[in-house]
């Protein structure tokens, strides 16, 4: 084992650094515009770095994901002049099984444009747990801590945004009954 | 199991969640279920075409500088891995790498004292082949290129096999210092995410075969012929694995 040393300053390079790609893509999908992007990911990174004393070591890109997270949210809380007030109800978005609509065809023959648009069609916090799971490669434990929600919510909250998900593509492939 | 206990994890299997031995499990159920399997192959495409389809993002060069320039932290790069204690092995690793080294016949405790030293290493060079934009002292998307380059600089030639065809294109390599000797780093994409496969010679003992994760990047460790191998990346496990096991039918 090599020397403990608890008292090594922390430091951007280290930390943060190999994040960014991560960081700026969440930014860039939750706020659907490059320059709100770059503002809330410079916003984040100075909060970030301002509480690195508080970083507790182990995940960096959780740590700093949860900081993006939070950024973004509140940009898009002033955006819309909205009160930080109301939870997200999962359950007032759908529910999560309908077996018989599990359809692979609609998903291998769907277009890149068409998947963009369908994800950015999608709630927030659906939009949220696609992206840290299906782009950014996160399991749900890492989820759970960027999202602050139990791993069980994760769970179902990606089955919904999944569901969500396939009727919007099939909605714009014009394949929905609607 | 049954329909019901087998669509409860269909998701999660195909999300690389599951353990080891319901994975088999389930595995099992779905050879003879057409209507699982039915559902678990909608949820592979969708997998599939989510993961090709949707663009990542990237942090443009200049605004990373911005910040950093900002922050004034544009001089100081300490070794942060001396200060922290990483929580090593998650639950899953540790249930897999037991079943792996119990068939395998390894001396348990010591090779994961081992392992653990040996994963924060190969990790920190990662994150530092991310970082320091010196992923590579070789790029070159041929691997008559790659393997030639380490003649002369390693007293090994590590073997290097393109997996372009299997959705891992080789990008180039680099040289290392891993478990207290050289090693080559062949790097590959993923998308775009980077994997790093170490190699070195097992002089200092054989490592175990074993999954591991730490600070949010999969490690996959075996030894072969002599020589060990790490592949590190922030790629899922699951991912990982089909990986290394493509990269071990081409050169084993």
């Amino acid at each position: 084992m090599e020397a403990h040393a608890p008292h090594a300053p922390p430091s951007f390079d280290a930390i943060m650094l190999p994040h960014m790609d991560a960081a700026y893509n969440l930014a860039r999908w939750l706020l659907r515009d490059p320059h709100e992007a770059e503002d809330a990911l410079q916003d984040a990174c100075l909060r970030a770095y301002s509480s690195l004393d508080r970083f507790r070591g182990g995940d960096g890109r959780a740590w700093l994901l949860t900081i993006v997270r939070n950024t973004c949210y509140s940009r898009m809380r002033q955006r819309r002049r909205e009160p930080a007030t109301e939870a997200f109800e999962d359950e007032a978005h759908g529910s999560t099984h309908d077996p018989a609509d599990a359809n692979a065809s609609a998903w291998r023959e769907a277009k890149g444009e068409m998947l963009k648009e369908a994800l950015e069609r999608l709630p927030d916090e659906y939009r949220e747990v696609v992206v840290l799971h299906e782009i950014e490669g996160l399991p749900y434990r890492e989820i759970a801590v960027v999202a602050e929600i139990p791993i069980g919510t994760v769970m179902s909250r990606l089955a919904r945004a999944r569901r969500r998900l396939q009727a919007e593509l099939l909605t714009l492939t014009g394949r929905a009954p609607s | 199991m049954n329909c019901s206990e087998s669509r409860a994890l269909l998701e999660a299997d195909a999300d690389g969640e599951l353990d080891l031995i319901r994975h088999l499990e389930l595995g099992a159920h779905l050879r003879s279920c057409p209507g699982c399997s039915r559902i678990a192959e909608a949820a592979r495409a969708r997998r599939d075409a989510l993961r090709e389809a949707l663009p990542r993002f990237t942090a443009p060069p200049q605004l990373v500088e911005r910040i950093r320039a900002s922050l004034g932290a544009g001089q100081s790069r300490p070794a942060r891995r001396a200060s922290v204690i990483w929580p090593v092995w998650n639950a899953v690793g540790v249930a897999a790498s037991l079943v792996l080294a119990v068939i395998g016949g390894y001396a348990l405790g010591r090779a994961h004292a081992r392992g653990d030293a040996l994963l924060g290493e190969a990790v920190a060079d990662h994150v530092r082949s991310l970082q320091a934009s010196h992923l590579m002292d070789v790029a070159s998307t041929d691997q008559h290129t790659v393997k030639p380059w380490f003649i002369g600089r390693l007293d090994f030639s590590p073997p290097v096999a393109d997996l372009a065809d299997a959705g891992f294109p080789l990008v180039g390599g680099r040289l290392e210092h891993l478990d207290g000797r050289g090693a080559a780093a062949l790097v590959y994409k993923r998308r775009q995410h980077v994997i790093n496969l170490f190699i070195w010679q097992a002089g200092g003992g054989a490592v175990a075969q074993r999954r591991g994760r730490q600070d949010g990047y999969s490690a996959l460790t075996w030894s072969q012929g002599g020589l060990n191998y790490m592949a590190v990346s922030e790629i899922p496990g699951d991912e990982l694995a089909q990986f290394v096991a493509g990269y071990r039918g081409r050169t084993e």
